[in-house]
């Protein structure tokens, strides 16, 4: 098919069945937008690139993108998700034959909702430290998997179908070794969800208590003990994303959006004349801009073909940015930071922010463990020791 | 001489591949010809400048880069400038190429320059002066005064003075030049005191775009120098062992090396936006220069400084080629103007737009 016919059909599909959306979605849980994503799916929109008996179309990445920016022309969601959605990748790349078939075609649609069982009140840098366990249960017993532990950090808990789950299936190996990727139904006793209040007085996150929770066995995602390697390809899409994105402020207040706020502020506060304020909003305003050209950069880098370093400095970048236009903002307002609640939305917007900033400096993998990232995986400089690498988990000490 | 405002033909931008050629060539020559040693070579000479070298650039095309086709030169644009100066800012080459593509810009068909066989040195006086203490005025028929830090006047044929009243020239031979002690050796300025009939070449229009060509190539030299200090820095930090272990496996050096990938990638990334917007004549073009020159500046410096202080002693020494980086990268953030008050002119520039 050539690029043209392509086009044609893309955008005559989209002429013949895009009619908008319902105005509301939440980006965890049931998706309202599936009837729509479903559609797109059955028409191998929604995973271009893949095989046509898996969903796709099988197209080259040049011929996706003319799918992508068909949607996007429009404003219809759900195609590229090849590129973009993390469960059903990771479900594509790692999910045994049976479930996968079920499961990736409901990913697809957003019919499923999901969050990630990854981090431990004892496991936060130090991912592979996790201890929530899961036990075979012996075959003669109905087979299947038996989980206990405590999970956090855990978005959409609440609403989810499935968590995406690394539990220790054995002990007796080093930590790396004896980890395993499951998909955790979330609807059953035994799995239990508490809001966590965060910093900024919000709760977007929970904690999630298991106690001997059911997998069934073809939950199992890649080998048995072979979770470390699963989790790498999921933790790179989010980190990436995380790069791209941050919230802004929470009220909407204190000018207009985008790479200027800083300067309408600036501005209503009256201090835009003053030569050490100015220094401070330019520098500022010029890390989110290098952000900016950075990413591009890279991007077409990689559409050239060429490996570009930069993709993985973006999240580093981006808690600079944040805190620093939270420290400027603070700055600008002075002593009407004090002030909280919604007759002081400038206030409310740079103590948020200047909390917010740390969902990215510390979610995702902290800043200076990013930083380890670049150094040995982008620069090549070698590892730090670890005394518990080679050590049986059993022996590791916590705590 | 014609109205750089009337040049005929648009700058050309070459394909990727062309530009990956040009870059490949320049960078052998380079390799070849301005090793470390080279570059010792030349900073201890009396004039800084290699004839030879000189030469080889200006048969590759490089003195000529961006001259119009029609006056003997590549006729390329800024984008090309920036990446040839980035080979350039890489291994410290000293030779008058920023100088000579500023006169490009404000002469097209300046006599001698395209071939290399004249030099031209750029004051920049008024407006857009940045150096303290200059004193030139135009006044009934005559240009008299000095103009001060000019960079390249000690080698130069041509001495053009870019200020509000037009662009003048001046054959060296008429000026009293007086080199300056300047401590980056690869970047040599001379103070030139003039008395001379105003010959005008250009009007002062020519002025400020010239000035953007200078700050974007000067960008561009940055941007590469930082790579390549930072690409030295990382591969000491892999082969120096103390305590049993590289010293790069230590986090205390990792992150001070990821932190300068950030800078010398966002510098990079600025040069390169700079010189395309400026090819384009883009409406933003004034903000994206504004940025690369302190974005570029502030980079090198703290690449090269960081850099040093990852090395350890050994960088403390004359023979390491580690200090010549920062000497460049501090001469860089003073040339044309330092960091602050191109963050002030940035935020003027977006305040323009907003």
């Amino acid at each position: 098919m050539t690029d043209d016919e392509l086009r044609a059909e893309v955008e005559g599909w989209l002429a013949e069945h895009w009619r908008g959306l319902p105005a509301h979605h939440e980006s965890f849980g049931r998706d309202p937008r599936s009837e729509w994503l479903g559609k797109v799916r059955d028409a191998g929109w929604a995973v271009p690139r893949w095989p046509v008996d898996r969903w796709g179309r099988g197209l080259s990445n040049e011929q996706a993108r003319i799918v992508e920016r068909a949607f996007a022309a429009v404003g219809a969601p759900g195609a590229g998700q090849d590129r973009s959605n993390l469960w059903a990748n990771t479900a594509l790349a790692h999910a045994a034959d049976g479930f996968r078939e079920e499961i990736v075609p409901r990913l697809l649609a957003g019919e499923v909702g999901m969050c990630l069982l990854y981090s431990e009140p004892g496991a936060g840098s130090d991912l592979a430290a996790i201890r929530t366990r899961a036990d075979k249960v012996p075959d003669e017993e109905g087979g299947g998997w038996r989980v206990t532990g405590q999970k956090v950090w855990t978005s959409g808990a609440a609403v989810a179908d499935y968590g995406m789950l690394i539990a220790r299936t054995d002990w007796d190996v080093p930590k790396h070794r004896g980890i395993s990727f499951f998909f955790l139904p979330m609807k059953q006793p035994g799995v239990e969800v508490r809001p966590l209040r965060q910093i900024t007085d919000e709760a977007h996150f929970n904690e999630v208590f298991i106690t001997d929770a059911f997998v069934p066995d073809d939950h199992l995602l890649g080998p048995l003990n072979g979770g470390w390697g699963v989790l790498q390809t999921a933790l790179a899409y989010e980190r990436s994303v995380m790069g791209d994105a941050a919230r802004g402020p929470r009220s909407g207040a204190g000018g207009p959006k985008g790479d200027h706020s800083l300067l309408g502020l600036a501005r209503e506060a009256g201090r835009i004349d003053d030569p050490v304020v100015r220094q401070q909003v330019a520098q500022a305003i010029a890390w989110r801009t290098l952000n900016r050209l950075n990413t591009a950069r890279a991007k077409a880098e990689l559409a050239q073909g060429t490996s570009s370093p930069i993709m993985s400095l973006g999240k580093l970048a981006m808690s600079r940015i944040l805190h620093e236009e939270a420290r400027v903002r603070t700055l600008l307002l002075g002593a009407e930071s004090l002030l909280q609640g919604p007759d002081h939305p400038r206030a409310e917007d740079a103590n948020f922010l200047a909390l917010n900033a740390y969902f990215t400096s510390i979610g995702g993998g902290t800043d200076q463990i990013q930083r380890n990232i670049i150094g040995e995986r982008v620069l090549g400089l070698p590892r730090e020791p670890e005394v518990d690498r080679a050590l049986p988990f059993r022996e590791v000490r916590a705590g | 001489m014609t109205d750089t405002l009337l040049r005929p033909v648009p700058p050309a931008t070459l394909t990727h591949d062309e530009r990956s050629a040009l870059v490949d060539s320049v960078r052998r020559l380079l390799a070849d010809r301005c090793t470390e040693g080279d570059v010792r070579r030349i900073i201890d000479s009396d004039s800084g400048h290699d004839r030879a070298l000189w030469r080889a650039l200006a048969d590759l095309g490089i003195a000529g880069l961006t001259v119009p086709e029609a006056h003997g030169g590549a006729g390329l644009a800024a984008t090309e400038l920036e990446l040839v100066m980035e080979e350039a800012g890489a291994v410290l080459l000293p030779a008058p190429l920023i100088s000579g593509a500023i006169a490009a810009a404000l002469v097209p068909d300046l006599d001698g320059l395209a071939a290399g066989e004249r030099i031209a040195a750029v004051a920049f006086t008024g407006r857009h002066g940045w150096a303290p203490g200059d004193t030139v005025a135009v006044a009934g028929g005559r240009i008299t005064g000095t103009a001060r830090f000019v960079a390249d006047a000690a080698i130069a044929d041509t001495i053009l003075i870019a200020g509000d009243d037009g662009v003048f020239a001046i054959e060296a031979a008429d000026a009293r030049i007086t080199p300056l002690p300047v401590f980056d050796r690869t970047r040599r300025m001379a103070d030139v005191a003039i008395d001379a009939p105003a010959r005008q070449v250009a009007d002062a229009a020519a002025v400020a775009p010239a000035r953007d060509i200078g700050v974007v190539a000067l960008a561009g030299e940055q941007a590469g120098g930082a790579r390549r200090m930072l690409e030295m820095t990382v591969a000491y930090a892999r082969e120096r062992h103390q305590f049993g272990r590289a010293i790069g496996s230590f986090q205390a050096i990792k992150h001070m090396a990821a932190d300068l990938l950030l800078e010398s990638e966002s510098a990079t990334s600025a040069a390169r936006d700079a010189a395309q917007q400026v090819a384009e004549r883009s409406a933003s073009a004034d903000a994206a220069v504004a940025l690369a020159a302190f974005a570029c500046a502030d980079a090198f410096v703290r690449v090269a400084k960081d850099g040093i202080q990852m090395h350890g002693g050994i960088a403390f020494t004359w023979d390491h080629p580690a200090h010549l980086y920062l000497r460049r990268a501090r001469s860089g953030a003073q040339l044309f103007g330092d960091s602050d008050g191109w963050r002030d002119r940035y935020l003027t520039a977006l305040e323009a737009q907003a």
